[in-house]
């Protein structure tokens, strides 16, 4: 399969600040891929070294084989949908949507139809008279949406797309932007640092902490098998048991993770505390328990029983539940 | 209790501070048709429009009307490039003192004229610069530009960074960006700040007083005619066209700028 972006070995640093530090990444053509991290990690500048907005300190960009190292944004075949959404707010949707094609030079009529055929895929035709202003901030999105996706980019860009929208419309967008990735069969690039987004919505992902990539694989890799310690706190839901916990466990004296569905309770064991806090959650409860300086939670499935907030209770798990991980 | 509707008192305040701010400008349109050349006497003796045929043959009032346009115009036209270009360095770049920057550009609209007028004055001096058409409008283009800037700065303000990044990634090289997006966006905001840039180089009197030598733009041939006994009329048909040269503008940028907060520096 062809690379649709490839990093060698790329940096972008500001000053004395390594925004970028020395990343090296393979995006597929096709693929649903996501940058995962917290602000200031370099995911967001990663994202403008492909747009061209930035340009790398050292190292090899190439999209599609080319070396884009020289290539000016307007001239790459890629598009952005930026966070703001950036509509131009003197034109109307039809105009900001045919945007593209006419600075190419292309005639009103026929841009004018590309236009309404795009607006028609992300479901808002009749809307093309209506000026920015005048949309909410879901369709806004959409007419960002149509508006990059006119040029026939060979890689859209997507910056936090769905951050200024509300829970559920950003629910239905997700599920929305996840169907038109399947149906045009073009490689997406989201960055988030919403986890959720990125695991639910990525076939891949990779995680960015302080400029490097922590860790770059399937959200089922990044989840289960979290790399280092970063990632399974970030990536969160996964218990992190520190050096001493893993080796009262019987395990060699490492960060690990724990997944909490695969976490049991026991009468006794080698670590044990109090229930300090039950979460309901209708297929089973959420119990963590205090071990020391460490809340390890659990999911005592539905129809087990469920100690009480105070009980004394010791962890339990198969031998291969438990993940090694490095520190960084 | 407390009520909504304001008291008589408060109402007869008001309409009695607007009047005395407003009742003297109908004075000096209605002395424009007095049939009295010599003093303004109230009421007047009689009424005649024979003024205004007479503002026109005079030779006088055409040179100082010619340069008080030709000044304002020159003025304008510097401050919307120069100010326009201010405006852009300031908001895109971040540089160090680039705030104590902003506050030397908009210092001349805060300057008292008399002061700007004398430091310009003793600079052309000591630089053996001749008093001329140019010496006028580089006096004027100090306050111009500010008002250029002042506009340009707070519509660029408004916009989104992004759209001129999202130009670009639409493929629009630098020049359809400016003419698409920029100028679009910008053009009210400076066609406003060139119109209150021109209205206040028109009148200006101070710093011109500092910068003319023996030129006589209109604001000063009036000053100079109120002192003469004859034909005092006449000074009030050029007041007349002052006022329209100078309120249309300003009534058209207020217009232009509605609904923005950009109704800027208002105050020379």
């Amino acid at each position: 399969m062809t690379a649709a972006v490839e990093f060698q070995n790329v940096s972008r640093h500001f000053g004395s600040v390594r925004a970028v530090d020395g990343v090296d990444l393979t995006i597929a053509e096709g693929s649903f891929f996501a940058m995962l991290g917290p602000s200031g990690s370099g995911k967001t500048t990663c994202l403008r070294l492909i747009s061209g907005f930035e340009k790398p300190t050292s190292g090899t960009i190439r999209i599609f084989g080319e070396d884009v190292s020289s290539v000016p944004p307007h001239l790459r075949n890629v598009n952005t949908v930026f966070q703001d959404y950036a509509l131009f707010p003197h034109m109307n949707v039809r105009d900001n949507v045919a945007y593209g094609l006419m600075v190419k030079g292309m005639g009103r009529a026929q841009r004018h139809a590309k236009a309404e055929e795009m607006l028609a895929l992300v479901k808002l035709s009749g809307y093309g008279d209506r000026k920015p202003a005048q949309l909410s901030g879901g369709q806004r999105q959409r007419v960002a949406l149509a508006r990059a996706l006119v040029n026939e980019p060979r890689v859209l860009l997507l910056d936090e797309p769905l951050g200024a929208l509300d829970l559920k419309l950003r629910e239905a967008m997700q599920d929305e932007l996840k169907a038109l990735q399947h149906k045009l069969g073009l490689t997406f690039v989201f960055v988030t640092h919403d986890q959720h987004e990125a695991l639910s919505m990525a076939d891949h992902l990779a995680v960015f902490n302080e400029g490097k990539i922590a860790q770059i694989g399937t959200p089922q890799d990044i989840y289960d098998r979290p790399a280092t310690r970063f990632v399974a706190d970030f990536v969160g839901s996964s218990n992190v048991l520190p050096p001493e916990l893993t080796r009262a466990l019987g395990g060699p004296p490492q960060w690990a993770s724990l997944r909490p569905e695969a976490t049991k309770l026991a009468a006794t064991g080698p670590v044990s505390g109090p229930v300090t806090a039950l979460r309901y959650l209708g297929s089973g409860t959420r119990v963590v328990i205090r071990a020391g300086e460490t809340e390890i939670a659990a999911l005592v499935p539905a129809g087990e029983p469920v100690p009480a907030e105070g009980e004394i209770r010791a962890i339990a798990f198969a031998p291969q539940a438990l993940h090694l991980m490095g520190e960084a | 209790m407390r009520s909504d509707r304001p008291s008589l008192l408060l109402k007869i305040t008001a309409i009695g501070g607007l009047l005395f701010l407003h009742l003297p400008i109908l004075f000096i349109f209605l002395y424009a048709f007095t049939t009295e050349e010599r003093t303004y006497q109230f009421p007047p003796p009689g009424l005649t429009l024979k003024w205004f045929g007479v503002a026109w043959e005079r030779p006088d009032i055409w040179p100082p009307l010619y340069l008080s346009l030709k000044v304002a115009a020159i003025a304008t036209l510097m401050a919307m490039v120069l100010g326009t270009l201010a405006a852009a360095a300031m908001s895109r770049a971040r540089f160090f003192g680039r705030d104590q920057l902003s506050l030397l550009i908009i210092l001349p609209i805060a300057l008292p004229g008399v002061i700007t007028g004398m430091s310009l004055r003793s600079a052309f001096g000591i630089m053996d610069i001749p008093f001329s058409t140019w010496t006028i409008v580089l006096g004027h283009a100090t306050f111009c530009i500010v008002i250029v800037y002042n506009n340009a700065v707070a519509r660029m303000r408004r916009l989104s960074g992004g759209i001129m990044e999202a130009s670009a990634d639409l493929g629009a090289n630098a020049f359809q960006t400016f003419r698409y997006v920029l100028l679009p966006n910008l053009g009210s905001a400076l066609l406003a700040g060139g119109m209150l840039a021109f209205a206040l180089s028109f009148d200006e009197v101070i710093v011109t007083t500092f910068t003319a030598g023996q030129q006589s733009t209109l604001p000063i041939w009036m000053l100079n005619e109120l002192v003469r006994p004859r034909q005092r009329p006449v000074t009030n048909v050029v007041a007349i066209v002052v006022f329209a040269a100078t309120f249309m503008p300003i009534l058209i940028a207020y217009y232009l700028t509605r609904g923005g907060s950009e109704t800027a520096g208002m105050g020379k």
